[in-house]
């Protein structure tokens, strides 16, 4: 039972980064400095988050496109993490307040229980932009183990809803692999991908794919602190995607 | 046309994968180690575990202060409040030392899971 357990395990390993490319991504919703999200939820776990990316643009006449968050994250009990951020963006030497927005991820499976753990993510954003009325993003996160490799599959949906821009709800996904190699640095790769429309997925050189490696880590400062960081750079797989994107992710942990 | 309905299928193949090991009906006989923390000390500090088999702890707090179980090698990290227990699954594991520890009180509480 246990090989068909690590058989199932290795089909989900695999299946990120295997089926990844033939899944091209619709209108691009990333922004530079976003994660790819994990289930797994620690109570009373408190942590200053601060993300950063920024994008080169495939048109060499458009502006750089950049952003920044920092945020405050509590493990509210077993299953509840909740963080509130603030959110900046540059396009060229322009700078502005971008948004505040409300994560929630709630881990649905017991760690470890099941070969897939599984959680779920409502997160929502009011733009500076009134205009764009109000942002959600949902959806399932999926993680899985084997030996030393760590896999991550979100499946993701993103909207604006009550605004005059940029309405309506997209679907994508996001994900990476990752080899546990030592707690100070790990090694993998990031994908993150948006399909379009839910109900009418764009057609390939319409969609925005951004791929490439990341590391990881994580550093003791002391007694119940501890510096966490991640870092991808990412190359856009079609012509409707950034050229490159390079984003990192440092989390303040006490 | 046809990328759409790749995609679907796809899609759909990657939910019926993680259905499928979800469902996986093998985990009536997990089997469950006890753990107590006592005075900042895990007890027992070794214990010994199947190879290739995925185990329950329950990890029960007897201090009056909260400890958390962390374990690189384990990939595990789980707050025990006061006077409570906690619960995960580690495994199937390969034959070998695994160690974890106490992070409110590193010096006394460690242990090793050892996978046999």
């Amino acid at each position: 039972m246990n090989s068909k357990i690590q058989t199932y395990k290795a089909l989900l390993l695999c299946s990120v980064f295997i089926f990844s490319p033939y899944l091209y991504a619709a209108e691009y919703l990333s922004g530079p400095s976003d994660y790819v999200y994990s289930p797994i939820v620690e109570e009373g776990e408190r942590e200053i988050d601060t993300k950063f990316g920024t994008q080169t643009p495939r048109n060499g006449e458009d502006a750089r496109q950049s952003g920044a968050s920092i945020g405050f994250g509590y493990g509210v009990t077993s299953w509840w993490f909740t963080e509130i951020y603030g959110k900046a963006q540059w396009e060229g030497n322009n700078s502005s307040f971008d948004a505040i927005e409300w994560e929630n991820k709630f881990q649905l499976t017991e760690t470890g229980k099941y070969p897939v753990d599984i959680g779920f993510l409502l997160e929502l954003e009011r733009p500076q932009n009134r205009n764009e009325g109000y942002e959600a993003k949902y959806g399932f996160l999926f993680q899985s183990e084997w030996r030393k490799w760590q896999a991550n599959l979100n499946v993701l949906m993103q909207g604006h809803y009550t605004g005059t821009e940029n309405q309506g709800t997209y679907f994508g996904y996001q994900g990476q692999v990752k080899y546990r190699l030592q707690p100070e640095f790990e090694l993998g790769a990031q994908l993150y991908s948006w399909l379009g429309k839910v109900n009418s997925w764009n057609t390939d050189q319409q969609q925005q794919s951004s791929a490439g490696p990341a590391i990881f880590g994580k550093t003791k400062l002391g007694n119940k602190q501890a510096l966490v960081y991640n870092a991808a750079y990412l190359w856009g797989t079609t012509t409707a995607s950034p050229k490159n994107t390079i984003r990192m992710q440092v989390e303040y942990e006490f | 046309m046809k990328k759409k309905l790749l995609n679907t299928t796809i899609a759909l193949g990657l939910g019926v994968t993680c259905t499928l090991a979800i469902l996986q009906p093998s985990y009536a006989a997990t089997p469950e180690v006890q753990i107590q923390i006592h005075q900042g000390r895990f007890i027992p500090s070794e214990f010994e575990i199947p190879a290739n088999t995925k185990v329950k702890l329950v990890i029960i707090n007897q201090d009056d202060t909260p400890e958390e179980f962390e374990s690189y090698d384990l990939n595990r990290e789980v707050l025990i409040k006061a006077n409570s227990q906690a619960s995960f699954y580690i495994g199937p594991l390969s034959p070998g030392r695994f160690h974890f520890e106490g992070e409110f009180s590193p010096m006394t509480a460690q242990g090793v899971v050892i996978v046999k």
